[in-house]
């Protein structure tokens, strides 16, 4: 890598990064409370900007092993800062993606990324006043978004809670209290769930319920709302929402697993029954699970079957594959003929399982 | 003396009616002169329509140092590109044939569209510009099923070769046949002994059994002069013509390619053994009447044909070396015939099969004698070898002109 001593160029000098194209180079690994770290990246080559939502997620291929590992960040950096990019994560139990980051990922490495992606956030789904309620690394694109908006109309109405375990384990709460100080209508609500001995600690103590938003964010009916966290977290949340008589259109959630070894892409999903599905892989003699909304060559990498690829896009045809039975949407661009397609070819990287599915690889 | 003006003086005062002098059949500087001359700057034929039915299906062709491929395109178009990526070089398409959404280098995955545009290139920084690295173009066109190349920058006007030649083939309806068999033999010989054995049937008697039971060794069928005089073929010209297969013996100006539809001998209709159809279903449905013989196509320096009511044979000649050449034997019938139904196969390509054995003998044994230091130029038979004539005559001309930096002129033989 040799892009210490970037030429200076204006943002539209620059070309936006793309995943197809460019990769990302760590630059900085900053600790952020006992279990967290920020990782910032920017382009494998100068001259790139990162164009993306305050609120969406890339996924990182991870090499932990002979075959990488796909794990999937929001990021907690702003787009109105668009040299960089960054990802704060927090290390959990029998983690072996997020592990690895912490174990191995040093300034000057170089990763493989996908998106970003995501409709989780405030540009997408604009109010007139937030409530931005998260627990956790949950905290993440909520940061991302307050940093945006901090940027872009520092005059923005936030109610920003976010519960943590300890008072120590509030991340980003240094800079927090101090956008506090330039964002006039942004106010903080810590909840944690307990504090040390003798440490100080005049804000909320216990689990977020009804009661705790409402003395948080006491017009919290006119506020659009976005919460992240753990399961059970947004579920007391919507709960605690719709038994006010929220407006329940105006709430928006993204799904964060912390003890989950594989969080999912999230991906649009009406039904909301979405389950792993089974993909067998024949000639291997191997068996895995496919996420929902994951493609068939993520599903063989997870598996540890290696399918030739290239573009990943569905356009170079590297991955075709013959689907043996089961269902597929394949959505490509172009790189497989219809012929083939009739022959039972897929392509792995753009095929999403309908159910189980078996295929000659 | 250099090459060129060596090989020039050598054409200029060759002894007419002579075959050439050694070097240009066994010297390899000769055979890259006549490769440069001739081959990178002449229309090729490369072969069939129907070789490329769908889009994504391409075939591939080493000309000289060229490798080539040929696909049809999403809208169609058959085109040709130069079969090697705008990367490092890789041959994109590796196989002889096959189909392909996108033509991929199999070395790094480089993605080129069906119309030659580089789509995708993985992580080949900010500055690259796709639009500049895609495929090569080579010169391509299509007349009548038959799919013609052309190396040079600047290709000669393909116009007049397709006013000639579409009249005779379209009634074929060849852009629709079936390959029912293709055959590449290599011939050990330079590829001017190859096509000096095509040019005449002097040597068929003695040679060519099978071919002789229906094809008939008469010059006036093979050669270049006389036909219009034999009354056989004269009586032949106007049965065909009244059933609107253009017929007569027309030959371009520069000698270069020209068409006829000659009679086979007696009553036959095809190249079999007992004469009678090969194949059940006729080629074409429009052509509507029996016993038309064999439509004649010859377009140097690549190809001879052999087009018949009930299948047709086109001949590719590429030249590997000085002394090696590819000749490519393609069979084509109606689409909708079914082997083992409506033909057989062995009974399809007997004839051929061993007139081409044959002539490659010959061609070996013929090249065998040239390399001899006692070899010079013989004469030709007035009679017989008026063909033959006329290939070297038009060879001499085109290198001559070329060497001397003119465009080929009229040949003094048609």
């Amino acid at each position: 890598m040799n892009i210490s001593v970037p030429n200076y160029r204006h943002v539209d000098e620059m070309r936006p990064w793309s995943d197809r194209e460019h990769r990302l180079a760590c630059v900085a690994v900053t600790p952020e409370s006992p279990d967290v770290m920020t990782f910032t990246f920017r382009p494998d080559r100068s001259g790139l900007w990162f164009r993306y939502l305050p609120g969406q997620f890339v996924t990182l291929e991870l090499p932990v092993g002979p075959e990488p590992v796909l794990r999937t960040y929001t990021l907690s950096s702003s787009p109105s800062r668009p040299y960089t990019v960054a990802v704060t994560v927090k290390a959990q139990a029998g983690s072996i993606g997020t592990r690895w980051m912490f174990d191995h990922l040093k300034p000057g490495m170089v990763l493989t990324a996908i998106g970003p992606l995501g409709d989780f956030s405030y540009v997408r789904h604009p109010g007139r006043k937030y409530l931005f309620i998260s627990a956790g690394s949950g905290i993440t694109p909520m940061m991302s978004m307050t940093r945006d908006l901090g940027d872009r109309s520092p005059d923005s109405d936030i109610a920003f809670v976010h519960c943590a375990r300890t008072p120590d384990d509030i991340i980003f709460r240094a800079e927090l209290e101090a956008k506090a100080r330039e964002m006039e209508n942004l106010s903080l609500g810590f909840v944690v769930r307990q504090a040390a001995r003798g440490q100080l600690w005049s804000g909320l103590k216990g689990r977020i319920d009804k009661a705790k938003i409402a003395l948080l964010a006491p017009d919290f009916l006119d506020r659009t709302v976005f919460c992240c966290g753990p399961e059970p977290f947004m579920a007391t949340v919507r709960e605690s929402l719709a038994s006010a008589g929220f407006e329940m259109k105006n709430y928006h959630e993204e799904t964060f697993q912390p003890v989950k070894p594989e969080p999912p892409v999230v991906v649009a999903d009406p039904s909301g029954e979405a389950a792993p599905t089974k993909v067998t892989f024949a000639m291997s003699g191997k068996e895995g699970a496919c996420e929902p909304g994951h493609t068939l060559l993520q599903a063989a990498r997870a598996a540890g079957v290696r399918i030739g690829a290239a573009c990943e896009s569905g356009l170079c045809g590297t991955c075709k594959v013959m689907k043996l039975s089961g269902e597929v949407e394949m959505n490509h661009n172009g790189g497989i003929l219809d012929d083939e397609i009739d022959e039972g070819y897929v392509l792995a990287c753009c095929s999403r399982p309908k159910g189980d599915v078996e295929i000659e690889a | 003396m250099d090459l060129h003006s060596s090989v020039l003086r050598q054409l200029k005062n060759r002894r007419e009616g002579f075959s050439l002098a050694q070097p240009f059949y066994i010297d390899p500087d000769y055979f890259k002169l006549d490769m440069e001359t001739i081959w990178y700057r002449d229309w090729l034929f490369i072969g069939h329509d129907c070789e490329v039915p769908r889009a994504g299906n391409y075939f591939t062709a080493q000309i000289g140092d060229y490798p080539v491929v040929v696909v049809r395109g999403k809208d169609g178009a058959i085109r040709a590109f130069h079969n090697t990526c705008r990367h490092r070089g890789h041959r994109v398409c590796t196989s002889d044939r096959g189909a392909s959404a996108k033509l991929v280098c199999p070395y790094h995955q480089w993605t080129y569209d069906l119309d030659g545009s580089l789509v995708f290139a993985r992580q080949m920084g900010e500055t690259f510009d796709k639009s500049e690295f895609g495929l090569k173009t080579v010169h391509c066109e299509s007349v009548g099923g038959y799919v013609f190349v052309c190396l040079a920058d600047e290709a000669p006007d393909f116009a007049p070769m397709r006013a000639a030649i579409e009249p005779y083939l379209k009634p074929h309806r060849l852009w629709e046949a079936k390959v029912a068999h293709r055959s590449t033999i290599i011939e050990k010989g330079n590829w001017k002994l190859v096509w000096e054995n095509n040019r005449e049937c002097y040597h068929c008697a003695g040679n060519h059994p099978e071919l002789c039971r229906t094809y008939p060794e008469a010059p006036t069928a093979t050669g270049v002069q006389g036909a219009k005089d034999d009354p056989f073929i004269a009586e032949h010209w106007a049965r065909c013509e009244a059933a609107g297969l253009p017929s007569e013996f027309r030959m371009d100006p520069t000698g270069q390619f020209r068409v006829a539809r000659m009679p086979l001998i007696q009553e036959a209709e095809s190249y079999t053994l007992s004469g009678k159809p090969a194949v059940r279903r006729p080629l074409s449905a429009d052509v509507p009447v029996s016993h038309v013989g064999t439509m004649l196509l010859f377009h140097y320096p690549t190809t001879w044909n052999h087009i018949l009511g009930d299948h047709a044979i086109s001949f590719r000649v590429l030249p590997l070396s000085a002394e090696e050449t590819a000749v490519t034997t393609t069979w084509l019938v109606n689409k909708d015939a079914v082997e083992g139904v409506d033909y057989d196969l062995d009974t399809l390509t007997h004839v051929w099969t061993m007139t081409n054995d044959q002539d490659r003998a010959i061609v070996e044994e013929n090249a065998f004698g040239i390399r001899s230091p006692a070899y010079e130029p013989g004469p030709y038979s007035l009679d017989h070898e008026g063909g033959v004539m006329q290939f070297v005559e038009w060879y001499s001309n085109f290198m001559v002109d070329r060497l001397q930096g003119r465009e080929a002129p009229l040949s003094a033989v048609a």
